[in-house]
């Protein structure tokens, strides 16, 4: 039986402002999920803190809603154990690249075989719109009448050093192209990240869909461009970097990077997963290298 | 002073091959049917400084190093005027090098003791002999089981069987052990009172430490995952378990941080498998917030934490129990938990075990606390104890967080087929909606509540160790119960009661003691009292004597008997 949107939904509402930027990539996610045929009760997503993981509610998957920052350790954590989830991370700017930035480097670098969706705002809005480091440095935001006094991190230049795996832009607004991009960011083996330009119609009000139209270009308009290409790749976030338009799409992929898993000598040839694995150890052999 | 044991002490700089040459003493004794205790004292720098082994040795199990020894061989002329003091009368000292001048005091020190002073340059006999310098230790081995007066066709053998995996000229080996069997130095007068107890046994006992037997009840249990970050002293988990994880094959992750570690051990956990992690006080603070999130997600979480003395970075490789607090208290919110202290070998063995269960069965974090004196220190047991069951009170149902009377909701591991649910931080209905209703907040807290109840109620009383007669009684956790048991064997007036469980508590024992009159004394490794204040604050007992130690050091049996005889 085919799947359909419900089965991805629980009971509960969700609670975000009019126009919020999480409907469109929810709904993305779950046609993602949904035409890829993976049933709700093989998908693990992770929530964070903020307007994102105020969605943990609405969703009819295994799911975890952890703390500030950490949605992505803990997607980490629950892939290892098992490797037949479909396992999802959903993360803010702020708890991306604030409280929790270690964790998006090491999962790049370790290259863990998930899917991490970046609901970038541009702020953060749970807490009524103080400024992230994806805010842009000057704008007037709560507490700061003056304008925030710092530089923005340029994210795409950032992400792109670590050598991802898999880097995409998505658009919350475009749901259609959004929901390809996830499906090639679930199937893509390794750690797939997707920064999504998110509409804030409450405390990023600049930042409109007719502001989004005008700068985002659409990497499958370009002529010539390929994300199996690193120089193309490159090139396009400094484009970016210089023009301050944003490409959606898949900027970079490469699928002959091994995952974490793959690379641990240790579990070579084995089919079961560490969940299915727990009984009693006769430790009787090991007792040759204690001391 | 001390009775049926014999006590020999390397000391050297950090790099210098103490540890090797202490193990292979360690085991060739061993290998005589005879217990040991070794212990390892050593600066937190990686060359230098002034580091030691202590082997004790006897022929009934012991669990501390005494403060005096029989035999003293340094390597290094800063560790011999360290450690130079605290030898025994007849006493001798072995340096290793050229003849070197002693201050008038340690002369007069020296005289008085009768100590006997031999110059062993280990590194030019084994040269002399044809090996090399690496082979220098084998000097050293062949003089002191000289002076043990062993046999030494059996060190020989033991020492080959040790290095059987490395590629060692096995023939300069066994010249060098002879060199120094048949040293000229030796006298037939050194030895009076250097006489190695009779073994009861003829059984080669297992030589472990507290980290290893960590490691191996948490593979028993089942373990399939370890997330670790270096920190000392706990840093010896993560090397047995990394080291060996082709042969178990569970997964062996260094994280990023410990904030890192115990996220992952969290949704590991979350996903049904059995993960752990291990750190000291630094590190555990980092882990705080997980701890919490664990207790309203009502995650099973097991941390071993490893106490070193002091606030911040402490004293990193010396020992302490400071870290009681933080264990029972740390995390914002009101959340239950479960504080189990490991005190040897065999217990942590066991009490990993333990942890894991309560863990899975009463879905809450749990922490394991060690020592640095517990953790590293090498004990000599004839066998490990059996395996505890595994239990993980795993239940389908249709609300993960239904409310029951027992507190304990159905839990069961995420699989394709079974009902999803959502575990969240945030307080939260029965089937995981995040709420904000008065009455769904207070009961879902009180729910969490119960299973402390129910925890406490399963959980044996602490261990009376010692006649219920004895007036004196020592109460305490930890490496305290090593100092107690040793001190036994020389005061059967004295009694131990030994708390496995630290959180929750069990005082019905300690109130019957006190009631009866008994001289109760708190026996513990920091300067607050903590654990007696925990008392305190469970049945409103107040100790009137308190043992308290926070220099660095564990308890020894001098430290009892010194107390007891003031």
């Amino acid at each position: 039986m085919a799947l359909d949107i419900k089965d991805y939904n629980s009971p509960y509402q969700p609670t975000w402002c009019p126009g919020c930027g999480n409907f469109g990539i929810h709904m993305a996610l779950k046609k993602a999920l949904i035409e890829l045929n993976i049933s709700p009760t093989e998908t693990f997503i992770t929530f964070d803190i903020g307007c994102n993981g105020n969605g943990a509610d609405t969703v009819g998957t295994y799911a975890f809603k952890s703390l500030h920052g950490r949605s992505i350790a803990v997607a980490i954590g629950a892939h290892i154990a098992n490797r037949k989830f479909t396992t999802i991370a959903t993360i803010g700017d702020g708890g991306c690249f604030h409280e929790g930035l270690d964790h998006i480097v090491n999962a790049i670098k370790s290259n863990y075989d998930i899917t991490i969706l970046i609901h970038n705002n541009q702020n953060f809005a749970l807490t009524t719109g103080q400024a992230t480091v994806t805010t842009p440095q000057g704008k007037k935001m709560y507490a700061l009448p003056e304008g925030k006094p710092e530089r923005d991190i340029d994210i795409n230049t950032f992400l792109m050093s670590l050598k991802p795996s898999f880097f995409a832009k998505g658009y919350s607004g475009d749901l259609v192209q959004l929901t390809d991009i996830i499906k090639k960011a679930i199937k893509h083996k390794g750690c797939s990240v997707i920064d999504i330009s998110q509409l804030c119609p409450t405390y990023n009000r600049e930042c409109t869909p007719e502001w989004f139209n005008e700068n985002i270009i659409k990497l499958d308009t370009l002529e010539k461009y390929s994300s199996s290409s690193i120089e193309d790749a490159k090139n396009i976030i400094e484009e970016m970097s210089k023009t301050k338009k944003i490409y959606t799409g898949i900027i970079y992929a490469n699928d002959s990077i091994p995952t974490f898993y793959n690379r641990l000598e240790s579990r070579k040839g084995i089919l079961s997963e560490l969940s299915e694995e727990v009984k009693e150890y006769n430790i009787k052999e090991l007792l040759k290298y204690c001391n | 002073m001390y009775l049926e044991r014999i006590i020999i002490k390397f000391g050297g700089e950090s790099g210098q091959g103490i540890n090797t040459v202490g193990r292979m003493l360690t085991q060739s004794i061993n290998r005589l049917g005879l217990y040991t205790f070794s212990s390892r004292e050593y600066p937190s720098l990686i060359k230098g400084g002034v580091a030691s082994y202590q082997i004790d040795i006897s022929n009934k199990e012991i669990f501390t190093s005494a403060k005096k020894y029989h035999v003293l061989c340094c390597m290094s002329e800063k560790s011999l005027h360290s450690y130079l003091p605290s030898i025994l009368e007849n006493g001798i000292v072995i340096y290793d090098g050229e003849e070197l001048e002693f201050s008038p005091d340690e002369e007069i020190e020296l005289q008085k003791k009768n100590i006997h002073i031999i110059y062993l340059d280990s590194e030019k006999i084994a040269l002399e002999n044809g090996a090399t310098k690496i082979m220098a230790n084998a000097v050293l081995l062949g003089f002191i089981w000289k002076i043990l007066k062993q046999d030494l066709e059996i060190l020989i053998e033991e020492v080959l069987e040790m290095l059987s995996d490395k590629k060692i000229d096995e023939e300069a080996e066994k010249k060098c052990l002879l060199a120094g069997y048949n040293n000229p130095q030796y006298r037939n007068d050194f030895s009076i009172s250097i006489d190695l107890p009779k073994p009861l046994q003829t059984n080669r006992k297992l030589l472990i430490t507290s980290n290893e037997a960590i490691s191996l009840g948490a593979l028993t249990a089942g373990m399939r995952i370890f997330c670790g970050y270096p920190m000392t002293p706990a840093t010896s988990i993560s090397k047995f378990l990394g080291d060996t994880a082709h042969e178990t094959k569970i997964v062996f992750k260094q994280a990023e941080n410990e904030i890192t570690a115990a996220l992952m051990v969290m949704g590991s956990m979350y996903m049904g498998t059995r993960a752990m992690t291990a750190t000291s006080g630094g590190g555990f603070d980092l882990m705080i917030e997980t701890i919490s999130c664990c207790g309203i997600t009502e995650t099973p979480f097991v941390v071993v934490l490893a106490q070193r003395i002091g606030a911040g970075t402490g004293v990193p490789t010396w020992t302490g129990t400071g870290d009681i607090n933080t264990a029972v208290k740390g995390g914002h919110g009101d959340f239950p938990r479960c504080v189990i202290s490991v005190s040897d070998a065999q217990s942590s063995f066991t009490m990993i075990q333990k942890a894991f269960n309560i863990a899975d069965k009463y879905q809450l974090p749990v922490i394991v606390l060690s020592e640095k004196q517990i953790a590293e220190a090498i004990y000599s047991i004839d066998k490990l104890p059996t395996a505890e069951k595994i239990e993980r009170g795993l239940q389908k149902g249709e609300k993960r967080y239904e409310i029951t009377d027992s507190g304990i909701s159905p839990r069961w591991i995420p699989q394709k087929g079974l009902k999803p649910y959502i575990s969240t931080s945030d307080e939260h209905t029965e089937d995981g909606k995040s709420t904000e209703n008065a009455e769904e907040i207070k009961a879902m807290s009180e729910k969490r509540e119960r299973k402390l109840e129910m925890l406490k109620s399963e959980l044996p009383e602490p261990k009376l160790y010692g006649s219920s007669s004895a007036q004196v009684v020592f109460v305490g956790y930890g490496s305290s119960k090593n100092a107690l048991l040793d001190t036994k064997q020389h005061r059967d007036d004295i009694a131990y009661l030994h708390y496995d469980y630290i959180f929750p508590l069990k005082t019905e024992t300690l109130m019957k003691l006190a009631e009866e009159g008994k001289r109760l004394i708190l026996i513990e490794n920091n300067q607050g009292g903590q654990f007696g204040k925990l008392i305190t604050e469970e049945c409103a007992y107040q100790f009137k004597e308190k043992l308290l130690k926070y220099n660095g050091r564990s308890f020894s049996l001098e430290d009892i008997l010194d107390y007891l005889d003031n």
